[in-house]
């Protein structure tokens, strides 16, 4: 295997786009950073790969393994800048699209902004046609409807098609009859049907996701093309994987047919490999926690494993608010935006509050201290008065930080709101941490879990000098700092194994099942989702299968996604699939209720398999010699100054134990050890601060369900 | 013990007022993940509350609709007049569903438990959900009184020092179409009682707190102070509005509203509004007092936080037997069919002084239909799907089409109502010209046709309103299309119960909101679009 041991991760971001090489042999990695191209990214990447394996004088020729994230996609939904799209749908519903929930995201705002079909009006069209919600045909297609639609839609100048119709989760024949008239007549329309991408119930929704993904399918089509003969053309033979926004890789193909479940590809990178460090310091139940400058992001990773979910909302009209975006039912690890970071502006509001963000400085002009004219007090210019930050060393020591702008900006804020200056930055920097911490409660609580039960993973800039203090709010009591984050999300891509996700819609109830048809339901999802996998890592891949459904008691609205056991599935599977739901369902709310009847509303198959090469160990950086403490200064902890010493994390060698307070920093983050604290650096390269539990647990109450 | 009040300044004010509010929300996160009630699930039909010893209101949950503004802080105040606050003993939980004492109707069911500290009771944690079920007639507006809607549970105690009562319990049980599930969601309810007291006695903790006094009347005087200051930003005088409903259909409901600001407060003077009715679209004054807030709100302070004091400015009255506060026993299952048109008589008042605050009339009260019958297994079944009208016009823009307003009401999809109700729906589409014209045109009503396929009877009940009064336009704008319901074709009073054979068709039209503004001044192009998108059909209110 010597001859193709690097494996390449690209992952396109919106400045920049991040290369990683891997040696699997040495386990040691190289990263570059490019700029990204928007106008033609394929250009970006292939230009910093070809920097990249000259300076590591690599051959194209040894690598076996390119995996691919990106946010083109994400951001052409949110640029509305896809294909010119058109809806083919049945007669009588041409306004679901535009009917929609028929809810507010706000209640007291009159002037709501509510996101806007990607398909409009005139470009929805319908065809006789009608299935029962059991399949069944009511109204036969007629052919000649179908094809007046597609003339129309051509005639607009579409490019790009969808058809949805209503109960196709239950029986595909009627799009697949339409798509084939439809492909005779106009060969050059591509064409997204909805019993293939989001074959679930519920019209809108399935009509949202498949009408997105036509809508990104021609631009997917175009870009993923263009790459793959710019790889061959640099002589990388090995096939191009596809980074799905759940965790799991496909091959260029799949992708191309179901782009909008690539939305979420880069942050899913950034959850696996949160849940990798993790586990090399043996945390399996986590909260990965990124700070940027303008957005903190937060993903709970379970027993190893990002959280994935089933729902996605697309090109928000208020990006931090729930509810405001396109939905989307796409399978996506779990991700909760705050709208909290480095460059977000404190301000005294109208009630005399001390508020921080949503407002943000972003990066241009940026903080105060950046000294590129900003003119707010933010949460970096707070952090640099309370002396967690180092001005000369800043970002690398690209940056000086400019003190005196800081204090100044923070100064007339203090006065404005009557507090010192002092007052004023611990305050910006408590107010940031608090709304981070309140978002987190109420998300976690929303999964029916307790974020107490949890580690804290910190990446991103300012993850580290967050981190510990947002745990403490939490009660939370370790925090892990996994080496150089910077990279981090790009090596995700390669922990990811390929997986396919495949669902369908049976609502049903479980007692008086029909077993045998519902064990061909599974077996013939399973058996799609092998040749996908087969396609994408040869037919001897080893695979693993595993089972799921979304239940519920009957009368309830939501349902539980519950792990099933392995198939296959005869009468005498029912306890085992109503004991599986029972224990999940108790998990979730602690309680269960005297309904007897349960109902099978989804199911779900997911197949991983792994690819040839053993698991990811990446190298833990060598650490130099020479004293770690590199200085001290004074830095303040709530309303107390303390000497604070600084330490060169790349000095520190493993089995070092660090008392707080202390700043322990590297390249491109300062991770903040508070008094009370203890930072044990391990052998895995993570640094793991164990906190003093403030908080104690109240005794739990239980009420018995009567 | 006289001690010197509490000071908080600008950060710890902020960091203990977001420490409340995340914490009501936490646990309204785990009421909706756990209830049974699609109302709690997809609709927000909840609320819940911190309060002080006193029953004042310092937090609520911010997703809740706006029914619950206020309500839910009073019927603490009159449970502590039942159980004054020395007969309280920790683990005790306090229930009812009074329609005066709670929110209006039976559906409602409101809980709160005392929080002890050292002893005493320092705050009530409380919830208010909309339950699956209370028995009774199933919802329409045809109950005459109360006693037709359900089960009234007067304020009792559901639990005494953690003891459930069973005997309440086993009442409840009995009278409740789904009585697994109508309890699952009132424990979802102590349970999230549970959860906002732990987490209160954590914060408590961390602050040093010994009780909340100190910290309430600080938040509640921030609210307060804003609320007056953004009332004393609007001129003095006295402004009326009034309108009429479809009431009874031959016997319209006129309401009146005179809305006085004197300095930093208002008062909602109701007199001159017709008497209550023995149907259930009676709103009791709870609900009034709800609805009328929700609109001062808007027009106001949109994003102040809800607490005591944003409401302490402001005071309703309405004359004791009118329909916006009716008295015992008059039924009220179907108040909102008279309470979603209090906040538009708001916007009536406060347009004269701030037009740029409102909106044109909307094609609100939200609709419904309700069908309940004896599905081919023989069991009994009831089904509830909801659909709304289209938004007003405003100052800066065109109304939104199909959206619940003043609630907040989500539709049902229509391959779920098929699979639950035996029924096809043959369309359910935009009505193009129902949108009043103006500078800024009205948001579209929705049509649907819906066919039973049952070869049994279905007996069908309506929430329709705005079918002879339609959503007026404001400020020269057009009003709005009235809403239609048709049974096979003719129309039909929608105030009644109907009985549909297999084959029978119910279409039911949403009003469209009003136009603002002149139709001549809107933007040719704006225009041009909405006919080729079909939108609008008919050009010629826009030429006149």
């Amino acid at each position: 295997m010597s001859a193709d041991r690097h494996a390449l991760a690209i992952d396109i971001g919106g400045t920049f786009t991040d290369i990683v090489l891997y040696d699997s042999r040495t386990g040691r990695f190289a990263a570059h950073k490019e700029l990204t191209t928007p106008a033609d990214p394929a250009w970006g990447v292939i230009t910093g790969i070809r920097r990249l394996l000259s300076r590591e004088s690599v051959e194209a020729a040894a690598v076996g393994r390119v995996v691919h994230a990106t946010t083109l996609f994400t951001n052409a939904l949110i640029e509305r800048r896809g294909a010119r799209t058109g809806l083919i749908t049945t007669e009588g519903f041409r306004d679901t699209l535009e009917i929609g929930h028929e809810r507010k995201y706000e209640l007291y705002d009159l002037h709501l902004p509510l996101p806007q079909p990607l398909v409009r009006r005139a470009r929805r069209l319908e065809a006789r046609e009608r299935l029962a919600p059991d399949g069944s045909v009511e109204v036969a297609l007629e052919p000649d409807s179908v094809l007046q639609a597609a003339d129309a839609l051509v005639s607009q100048g579409v490019e790009s098609a969808a058809i949805c119709f209503l109960h196709a989760y239950a029986n595909p024949s009627h799009e697949q009859e339409a798509a084939s008239l439809i492909a005779a007549r106009h060969p050059q329309l591509m064409l997204s049907l909805s019993s293939e991408v989001a074959p679930q119930i519920r019209e809108f929704e399935r009509s949202s996701t498949t009408v997105a993904n036509a809508y990104i399918k021609p631009l997917a089509e175009r870009y993923l093309n263009r790459l793959s003969e710019d790889l061959t053309a640099l002589r990388i033979k090995s096939p191009l994987f596809m980074m799905l926004s759940n965790g799991g890789l496909t091959h260029v193909d799949e992708a191309k047919r179901v782009p909008v479940q690539l939305l979420e590809s880069g942050p899913a990178a950034g959850a696996l490999s949160a849940a990798f460090f993790g586990a090399r310091s043996g945390e399996r139940d986590l909260l990965a926690f990124d700070l940027g400058g303008t957005t903190a992001k937060l993903a709970l990773v379970q027993d190893g494993e990002p959280h994935v979910v089933h729902r996605f909302e697309a090109g928000r009209e208020r990006r931090f608010t729930t509810g405001s975006g396109l939905p989307l039912t796409i399978s996506t690890v779990e991700l909760i935006e705050i709208g909290a970071g480095g460059g977000s502006i404190a301000a005294h509001d109208a009630l005399g509050l001390l508020k921080v963000g949503p407002r943000s400085a972003g990066s241009m002009p940026g903080p105060a201290c950046y000294g590129r004219g900003g003119a707010h007090p933010t949460v970096t210019d707070a952090n640099l008065l309370l002396g967690y930050l180092d001005p000369e060393t800043f970002a690398g020591g690209t940056m000086r930080l400019d003190t005196g702008a800081a204090e100044a900006t923070v100064g007339a804020l203090a006065g404005e709101a009557g507090l010192s200056a002092a007052r004023a930055a611990e305050g910006i920097h408590a107010v940031v941490n608090e709304t981070m911490s309140a978002a987190a409660r109420v998300h976690v609580a929303e999964q029916g879990h307790d974020a107490r039960d949890f580690a804290l993973l910190v990446t991103g800039g300012g993850g580290p000098l967050h981190g510990c203090e947002l745990a403490r709010r939490l009660g939370i009591s370790r925090v892990i700092c996994p080496p150089g984050a910077g990279v981090a999300s790009a090596l995700g891509l390669l922990l990811a194994p390929a997986r396919v996700d495949r669902v369908a819609t049976i609502s049903r109830p479980l007692a008086g099942m029909d077993w045998a048809a519902l064990e061909a339901s599974f077996s013939a999802m399973e058996q799609d989702a092998r040749t996908v996998i087969a396609a994408t890592l040869g037919a001897t891949a080893a695979l693993s299968i595993r089972r799921g459904a979304d239940l519920r008691f009957a009368g309830q609205g939501y349902e539980v996604v519950t792990d099933l056991p392995a198939g296959p599935y005869g009468p005498d599977s029912e306890d085992m699939i109503r004991a599986a739901f029972e224990r999940a369902y108790e998990l979730v709310f602690s309680r269960r209720p005297g309904v007897a009847t349960i109902e099978m509303i989804n199911i779900r198959v997911s197949v991983t398999g792994s690819a040839a090469e053993g698991a990811l160990d990446p190298e833990v950086p060598e650490t130099s010699l020479g004293e770690p403490r590199t200085g001290a200064r004074n830095a303040r902890f709530g309303s107390e100054e303390m000497d604070t010493p600084v330490l060169d994390r790349s000095r520190l060698p493993a089995g070092v134990e660090v008392p707080g307070p202390a700043v322990i920093e590297e390249a491109m983050s300062t991770l903040l050890v508070p008094p009370g604290a203890r930072a044990v650096v391990e052998a895995s390269g993570n640094i793991v601060i164990h906190l003093p539990l403030a908080v104690t647990r109240q005794g739990q109450h239980q009420h018995e369900v009567v | 013990m006289q001690q010197t009040p509490r000071r908080f300044d600008a950060v710890e004010l902020e960091l203990l007022w977001r420490r409340l509010i995340s914490l009501v929300d936490e646990a309204a996160a785990a009421l909706v993940r756990t209830s049974f009630s699609t109302l709690v699930r997809e609709s927000y039909d909840f609320s819940c509350v911190v309060t002080d010893a006193q029953g004042q209101s310092l937090v609520q949950a911010t997703e809740s609709i706006p029914s619950f503004i206020g309500t839910l802080p009073e019927t603490v105040k009159h449970f502590l007049r039942f159980f004054p606050v020395e007969t309280l003993q920790p683990g005790d939980v306090l229930i009812t569903n009074d329609l005066w004492l709670g929110t209006g109707h039976l559906p409602d069911i409101t809980v709160a438990k005392p929080i002890f500290r050292n002893g005493r009771v320092v705050a009530f944690s409380a919830s208010t959900a909309h339950a699956p079920d209370i028995g009774g007639k199933i919802r329409s507006p045809e109950p005459r009184e109360v006693f037709e809607e359900g089960l009234q549970i007067p304020p009792m105690k559901l639990m005494r020092g953690g003891q459930a009562d069973d005997t309440l319990v086993a009442i409840i049980r009995k009278n409740v179409r789904t009585p697994e599930q109508t309890m699952g969601d009132l424990w979802a309810q102590v349970v999230a009682l549970d959860l906002m007291e732990e987490r209160l006695i954590v914060l408590m903790d961390q602050a040093g707190l010994e009780d909340l006094s100190d910290l309430a009347r600080e938040v509640q005087a921030r609210c307060e102070n804003a609320m007056r200051a953004a009332i004393a930003a609007l001129p003095d005088g006295t402004y009326r509005s009034e309108l009429q409903t479809d009431g009874l259909m031959d016997k319209p409901v006129t309401i009146r509203m005179a809305l006085t600001i004197t300095g930093d407060r208002i008062h909602v003077d109701y007199s001159g509004t017709d008497p209550q009715v023995d149907r259930a679209i009676n709103c009791a004054l709870c609900y009034t007092y709800a609805m009328t807030m929700y609109g001062v709100k808007v027009c106001t302070t949109p994003a102040l936080p809800n607490n005591e004091g944003a409401w302490r400015p402001i005071s309703v009255a309405a004359p004791e037997g009118c329909i916006v506060n009716p008295v015992f026993p008059a039924s009220g299952g179907s108040r909102m069919l008279i309470g979603h048109y209090l906040p538009m008589l708001v916007f009536g008042c406060l347009g004269q002084v701030v037009p740029e605050r409102v909106m044109a009339a909307t094609g609100s009260p939200m609709w419904g239909m309700n069908q309940s019958g004896v599905n081919a297994a023989g069991k009994p079944y009831a089904n509830m799907f909801f659909f709304n009208g289209g938004m007003g016009g405003n100052v800066r823009g065109d109304g939104i089409s199909c959206l619940s307003w003043p609630s907040n009401v989500s539709s049902t999809a229509i391959e779920i109502s098929e699979h639950i109700a035996p029924i096809r729906v043959h369309h359910k589409r935009l009505r193009p010209d129902s949108g009043g014209a103006g500078k800024h045109r009205g948001g579209l009503g929705q049509e649907i046709l819906i066919e039973s396929r049952s070869e049994t009877p279905i007996a069908v009940s309506f929430l329709a309103e705005r079918t002879i009064f339609p959503a007026f336009g404001v400020e020269g704008g057009r009003d709005g299309a009235p809403g239609v319901l048709r049974i096979n074709g003719e129309k039909v009073d929608p105030k009644r119960q109907y009985v549909l054979q297999r084959g029978e068709t119910v279409l039911l039209a949403t009003p469209g909101g009003g136009g603002h503004g002149d139709p001549a001044a809107r933007d040719p192009r704006a225009i041009e679009a909405d006919l080729a998108s079909g939108h609008v059909t008919d050009p010629v209110p826009y030429r006149e």
